[in-house]
């Protein structure tokens, strides 16, 4: 009896010491004092997407400033993230932290469409704000009545696919369309708006290979197939790694695709960079969309927004890449949320804030867009329209800067 | 004695598990309730790799399907989530038994890597069959309420029903490796050929020892569903699986209450540990955590250490204390207590 007790007392008293952490106890509206007010996300910042991990830091990076110029409302932000390896399950038990131990008053950016999934009735359910997810897969948009509790930011996936497909359509009428996707609702939404902006021209497309986030190989038998198909034009609709992969094999594999259509989320001029390094030689003219300052193309340098945004980064990230689009696109999200973090007032409940996005409106025409942005790219909801941005500008990569074509395309037609 | 270390075992578990509630914050509840989770699986796998000798880099696959089991039942076909705990394990259980019939044919390193292929096609399947598992999208649930009307918060009830499974699991393992069935467990572990020559059918008790470890983590993958309340491919990645072949190292292969052990570490070790290091190393000046897979690299050196402090486990290094304690105690009459007794004949 004593060889068992011993041990199993010893177990419990290591396990209580390291799990004893005080709670900090609830107020009248969690996460807000009378000085400040706390916001938390999830980040993959390891595993397969840790290449979007400079995204929290950037947010942060904005957060101070905003913090030094006075706060929101006599309030200081206090913005704190975690990685969840893109593992849903980790996500989920880091919002339950959020929620019920840090008590948040909002989450902010969390990162990943399966992990949002995962997380988005546990916080509608709670009736916690879940604010500006970082995917543009639709339904974060679209099911608002669902989860009211929910609302993204960027341009959704589909309506970016059905842009590419209208290109196609009335630039390249005879190109047949090879397309690597992801296999899940990130990629299948981009697919499906494709498809739409094809419309009569779907037989456009010769070959579609899907592949998974999780497989442990690069796509290379995907690209043969779409290699063998007779594609001539090459569009990818994968996260920044495969996306790199599926370059440097379609080089070594000597498919030199007339055109490379590539999803905005990949085709950014560091992970381009990354692939040319590699050994690609197809990365100059990819396609994709823009709605941000681009920091690598020196015609946005007199811009304010990006005056302020690198003089912001060497003073509050100085070790951050301020040519690298993720940062403009954590500053640019972290502007809207102290944008409404502010119009929500100085009697701050949850209730009030999720109003106030839901009938946002920073635009051009009111002299008060997010300076982060592309001049024009307006970021408004109202009533049953919950997009928040879906103004994008084509653009193509030439001589590693990323050169606008035509006029801003609003991808929701509204 | 020995046969009444189980339940005695259990009783001593007892107390500080009934009187977490009283301490911790909802959270820590919730996270109290995952590490009964893990428990219960790691039980399992420390009866077919600790006891059998078996290992297996597999189970979290097993845990996946009482997962989805639990899932489909209670989206799909409307079934209470706890009734479906007992269904999820004797279906991970029975596909472990068909698993450990032909896969006992192999032995050592070859039966590892024959386990290897579990999760992998396990998440082939699930992708395969999108309308039934939800494909990559996966499913949710719903969160788990109190029963009989109780107003208790969910992350509380969560932990109530998690140790609730784990203290009938674990005393239940006690049974199961203490008798006739358990000496067999460990005579084939020790030696086939020589506990084939005693008239122990191998083979059956590896298969048997399948069937059983993935039972557990069948039980265990259900309260998972229902804690987590989302299940998807990415949920049940391959590290997962090697997580849990950490975890019983840790608590100590071939002692049940080491695993105790094991699954805090487990569950911590991710969510709690790396980050907390993580953020100390940071403000060591010209280290930059931010770069992709830092907290792997922490992740890493924690294992290193505790391996070095505790070879043998957790409970290794228990049985280890209690010798050295012992020693001084009756220093007089012996300098060693049994010199000559290994660890692995100690179970």
């Amino acid at each position: 009896m004593k060889r068992t007790f011993l041990p199993l007392a010893a177990a419990l008293l290591i396990s209580v010491a390291v799990t004893v952490t005080a709670g900090a106890a609830p107020t009248a509206t969690p996460g807000v004092t009378a000085r400040t007010i706390l916001l938390e996300g999830t980040f993959p910042l390891s595993g397969p997407a840790s290449g979007y991990a400079p995204i929290p830091v950037a947010m942060k990076a904005f957060f101070s400033y905003a913090n030094a110029q006075g706060g929101v409302n006599h309030r200081q932000i206090v913005f704190k993230y975690s990685d969840d390896g893109f593992n849903p399950a980790q996500t989920v038990q880091l919002t339950h932290q959020f929620v019920e131990q840090d008590h948040a008053f909002a989450l902010v950016g969390g990162l990943g469409t399966a992990p949002q999934t995962a997380v988005r009735q546990y916080l509608n359910d709670n009736k916690v704000p879940q604010l500006f997810v970082s995917t543009g897969a639709t339904t974060f948009d679209r099911d608002y009545t669902t989860y009211p509790w929910t609302l993204g930011w960027q341009p959704d996936y589909e309506a970016e696919g059905a842009i590419y497909g209208k290109y196609v359509v009335k630039n390249f009428a005879s190109a047949k369309l090879g397309v690597l996707y992801q296999n899940d609702d990130y990629g299948n939404d981009y697919l499906r708006g494709l498809r739409a902006g094809l419309a009569s021209h779907q037989t456009q497309i010769v070959d579609a290979e899907p592949y998974d986030l999780s497989a442990t190989t690069p796509p290379a038998v995907q690209v043969a197939k779409l290699k063998a198909s007779g594609a001539d034009t090459f569009v990818i609709f994968a996260t920044p790694t495969p996306t790199i992969q599926a370059y440097v094999i379609s080089t070594k594999l000597g498919w030199h695709p007339a055109h490379i259509i590539t999803n905005s989320v990949s085709a950014t001029d560091p992970f381009l960079t990354i692939a040319t390094n590699a050994g690609s030689d197809n990365t100059n003219g990819t396609l994709t969309v823009n709605y941000l300052l681009d920091p690598s193309n020196p015609i946005y340098n007199k811009q304010p927004g990006m005056i302020l945004f690198r003089k912001l980064m060497a003073k509050y990230d100085p070790k951050g890449n301020a040519n690298d689009p993720l940062n403009m696109y954590g500053f640019a999200k972290a502007w809207t949320t102290v944008q409404v973090l502010k119009a929500a007032g100085t009697n701050l409940t949850r209730a009030g804030l999720m109003k106030v996005a839901r009938s946002m409106a920073f635009t051009q025409k009111l002299k008060n867009a997010n300076p982060f942005v592309l001049p024009g790219v307006d970021i408004h909801t109202k009533g049953n329209y919950q997009f928040p941005i879906s103004q994008v500008l084509l653009v193509q990569y030439k001589n590693n800067t990323f050169q606008p074509i035509g006029k801003l395309i609003n991808g929701r037609g509204a | 004695m020995k046969r009444l270390q189980g339940p005695i075992g259990s009783a001593a578990l007892m107390a500080p598990v009934l009187l977490a509630p009283f301490v911790f914050s909802h959270y820590r509840l919730y996270q109290l309730g995952l590490v009964a989770v893990y428990l219960v699986a790691l039980l399992g796998l420390d009866m077919l790799t600790g006891f059998t000798g078996q290992i297996s880099l597999g189970h979290g696959a097993f845990m996946g399907i009482g997962a989805y089991t639990t899932t489909i039942l209670v989206v799909d076909h409307g079934w209470r989530d706890l009734w479906t705990i007992p269904v999820a394990g004797l279906v991970a259980g029975g596909c472990g038994l068909l698993f450990g019939l032909p896969a006992t044919r192999f032995a050592g390193p070859y039966l590892a890597l024959a386990t290897f292929a579990i999760p992998l096609s396990f998440i082939g399947i699930l992708k395969r069959f999108p309308h039934f598992t939800g494909g990559n999208v996966g499913k949710n649930l719903p969160q788990l309420h109190a029963e009989f009307g109780l107003g208790i918060n969910p992350s509380v009830w969560f932990y109530v029903v998690a140790w609730a499974v784990a203290l009938v699991m674990l005393p239940l393992a006690y049974v199961i490796v203490r008798g006739r069935f358990g000496r067999a467990l460990r005579a084939v572990r020790d030696s086939e050929i020589a506990s084939t020559a005693y008239g122990v059918s191998t083979a059956a008790i590896k298969a048997a020892a399948f069937g059983i470890s993935a039972f557990y983590c069948g039980i265990a993958g259900g309260l998972f569903a229902i804690g987590i309340t989302y299940v998807s491919p990415d949920t049940f990645p391959i590290a997962l699986s090697i997580l849990l072949l950490t975890g019983i190292v840790i608590g100590g292969a071939g002692s049940l209450y080491g695993m105790v052990f094991g699954a805090v570490f487990v569950e911590f070790i991710q969510i709690s540990w790396s980050p907390a290091l993580l953020e100390q190393i940071s403000r060591i000046h010209h280290i930059d955590t931010r770069a992709p897979g830092s907290g792997l690299v922490v992740y890493g050196l924690i294992l290193l250490a505790v391996l070095y402090v505790a070879p043998a486990g957790i409970a290794g290094l228990a049985r280890r204390l209690r010798t050295v304690l012992l020693n001084r105690t009756y220093s007089s009459y012996s300098h060693r207590t049994n010199p000559q007794v290994t660890s692995k004949e100690r179970n």
